[in-house]
């Protein structure tokens, strides 16, 4: 009986409006962004450019975030972005005076006269330096610590300043080698190129970045189709006809969220057959052995978990509810979790978000290094995923037997007593 | 397995309010009526029936398995509830197959009843139409073969002929008794005709507790005698009303054609009639004390 449901599911919702409508979200999304990929081509001595990194230097990350928290000082405004929004904050006179003594303490510049001395110096330097070659203000200003600073003391402080800042600075201690973007040299380029055609066989760079891309509208369009196909039954007054059926509300619930799931990753699926087929084409050419499971890969691994708790959210909620409330929930996380991602774009930042951002086909090395906190973020939401699922079966049979129903109303009577 | 349904001591609560009071009843095989006004608790005991509700208090049995037992009690019954539709995207067809897989079919079984069912209420010309482009009397028909695609032991239908015309309703009331005569078929109405035209066996329901339970001849064997009919003047026709249960009329000109109800006859011109249901019915629910109570002097 489940196979036979879950094909008669997978039917209804490529017969539903709302499903095409999800369909072309996601061609959008991607032709606007993958429409017109180009394979990465191997770095060449003597370019202009070779892009940037971060810089795990302990000194660099001082430099550069002294020079971030000295300019901000001298202009008398912070931005920060408190849950992933941009917020510009002003600080009063004590808090002000404050982010003085700390800069004080680690750059030795005593008075706010010295600090605006000093960047206007170091851009003159830059100035200089780079006359008539090329933009210079593009390149963050550093300033040098005070002698003898040491890492801890300088976290410390600049916690501090996060804090009097109310949080979501670039001072936060979690994210200050973000502060630190350097120039990458030819050596660098190479060894990232390398890594991209050796260790992850041009495919799996690729696969990387187009999940980067289609993971942010993954994270919410799977809520409208289990929104949409849990209100079906009571809008289309099958319901009762449905509940006094023999089959389990397992069979139904799981037959549901399956079908959903292989309907929302088969336009994936397909469209990841666009860059796959570019890469294969380069990687023949210039001799590149490529994965060709790559995408695959990704898509299950990195994109999946995703789909799942977004439509496990969408059914949960509508079935508990019998409203569409799932949207605002999902749609609320969702909005958090992409301005959040907005810093870690770069990739290795995976922490726990929903939405896991990654957005260049190189730094391997990132994606390596923190490989094993993507596989814990993602059995994470996998695994609370099922959980919803188990529990909207459960809320579901109960509904059925129609006690679902009295208890709800029976709360609704109590909270009226009380 | 007993092939009954049996009600013992049955109680049903909302909260505080109490929709079935002590309900004991055995229904068994052919139709079988529940008759009773709007909101005299039959909905709530068809769900309890087809576990859409869970009891309050007390015992039910269908076919012999307690209505604890939901999917066992659910694979050998079919219920067509008051209110219904399908998913008005599907094919009258393909609603009949998806149903028949969520009650547990095999493609070759469906594949086998669906076309015979459409055939038997008349809708195999039309099972390529979508359901929102069907009538109300072909949903209705589409109902009861939804419900009987599983050959169920019982049928269960909550006011089916709601909004049909006469002949649909007609077509309808035939084609449950031919359902039922291989199985128990429960009709629940507020619709007297219904039930005076398809069962033979009844229960009348009124504010939660059964009034009657018996066959129809008896429900209107006390009736007998008391229902009677006159040509009265218009200016008459209020102060019978005041009086006693009038239960239908007929203008001709300045008079008119009166059925009422009395335990004697009241007036000279008044002439003896055969009862129906309608009449025990009514005089039924003026022996509860209901709301169609005669006056005194009358009955």
């Amino acid at each position: 009986m489940f196979g036979q449901l879950f094909v008669k599911e997978c039917r209804q919702t490529a017969k539903s409006l709302i499903y095409w409508l999800i369909v072309l979200v996601m061609i959008f999304d991607f032709a606007s962004q993958l429409g017109d990929m180009d394979i990465e081509k191997k770095p060449e001595e003597g370019q202009e450019d070779y892009g940037n990194k971060l810089s795990d230097d302990k000194n660099v990350i001082m430099e550069k975030t002294l020079g971030l928290l000295a300019e901000e000082y001298n202009r008398q405004n912070y931005t920060t972005y408190p849950i992933g929004f941009y917020k510009s904050v002003t600080v009063d006179e004590e808090e002000d005076r404050r982010i003085g003594e700390i800069i004080a303490e680690t750059t030795g510049l005593s008075e706010r006269t010295d600090v605006e001395k000093a960047i206007k110096d170091w851009y003159g330097a830059r100035q200089e330096d780079t006359e008539g070659t090329g933009p210079v203000m593009t390149e963050q200003l550093a300033l040098e610590p005070v002698e003898g600073l040491r890492y801890e003391r300088f976290e410390q402080l600049m916690k501090e300043a996060d804090d009097i800042l109310g949080g979501g600075s670039s001072y936060a201690v979690p994210g200050l080698e973000g502060n630190a973007v350097v120039p990458k040299t030819y050596e660098d380029a190479v060894v990232e190129y390398e890594n991209l055609v050796e260790k992850d066989h041009l495919t799996g760079g690729y696969a990387r970045l187009f999940s980067d891309y289609m993971v942010i509208f993954l994270g919410i369009l799977p809520v409208f189709l289990a929104v949409t196909r849990g209100l079906r039954d009571r809008r289309a007054g099958m319901r009762d006809l449905i509940y006094a059926r023999k089959g389990s509300s397992a069979s139904i619930i799981v037959s549901r969220y399956l079908a959903m799931l292989v309907m929302i990753v088969l336009p994936v699926l397909i469209l990841s057959f666009i860059p796959l087929s570019r890469c294969l084409a380069y990687a023949s050419a210039a001799g590149i052995s490529a994965d060709i499971f790559a995408f695959v890969k990704y898509i299950f691994g990195w994109l999946m978990p995703t789909v799942m708790i977004a439509a496990a959210v969408g059914m949960f909620f509508t079935e508990v509810t019998d409203t569409a409330l799932a949207v605002l929930v999902q749609g609320a996380w969702w909005f958090v979790s992409v301005f959040m991602g907005i810093d870690s774009l770069r990739g290795g930042l995976y922490g726990w978000s929903l939405i896991p951002r990654h957005n260049t086909e190189l730094n391997f090395a990132g994606y390596y290094e923190n490989f094993a906190q993507l596989v814990c973020n993602r059995i994470l939401y996998a695994s609370a995923a099922v959980i919803l699922v188990v529990l909207t079966v459960i809320v579901y049979h109960q509904k059925r037997k129609g006690r679902y129903r009295l208890a709800w109303k029976g709360i609704g009577r109590l909270k009226r007593q009380i | 397995m007993s092939a009954t349904i049996e009600i013992r001591n049955l109680n049903q609560f909302y909260g505080k309010k109490q929709a079935l009071k002590d309900v004991n009843l055995t229904i068994e095989k052919g139709m079988f009526g529940l008759l009773g006004r709007n909101g005299a608790g039959k909905t709530t005991l068809m769900k309890v029936l087809v576990t859409l509700l869970p009891k309050s208090e007390g015992k039910v049995a269908v076919c012999g398995r307690s209505v604890e037992k939901a999917q066992e009690v659910r694979r050998i019954t079919g219920y067509l509830p008051q209110e219904f539709s399908m998913y008005p995207n599907m094919t009258v067809y393909e609603a009949m197959d998806y149903l028949g897989v969520l009650s547990g079919l095999s493609r070759l079984q469906r594949r086998q009843r669906i076309p015979q069912l459409l055939e038997r209420v008349n809708l195999q010309e039309d099972r390529r139409k979508k359901v929102k482009t069907l009538s109300g009397g072909m949903k209705r028909r589409l109902g009861i073969a939804q419900a009987i695609l599983h050959d169920p032991e019982v049928l269960i239908v909550d006011e089916p002929t709601a909004g049909l015309d006469p002949e649909e309703r007609v077509r309808f009331r035939n084609l449950l008794c031919e359902t039922a005569e291989e199985r128990i078929v429960i009709l629940s109405t507020h619709i007297v005709g219904d039930i005076e035209a398809t069962c033979e066996n009844i229960a009348v329901l009124d504010r939660g507790e059964i009034i009657y339970k018996g066959t129809v001849p008896e429900l209107i064997s006390m009736a007998e005698g008391r229902v009677f009919q006159a040509e009265i003047s218009k200016s008459e026709l209020e102060e019978l009303k005041r009086r006693c249960i009038v239960t239908s009329m007929l203008t001709l000109g300045n008079n008119v054609m009166v059925r009422f109800l009395a335990e004697e006859r009241p007036f000279a011109s008044a002439k003896s009639c055969e009862a129906g249901v309608e009449d025990a019915y009514m005089y039924l629910m003026h022996e509860r004390g209901g709301e169609t109570g005669c006056s005194d002097s009358y009955l």
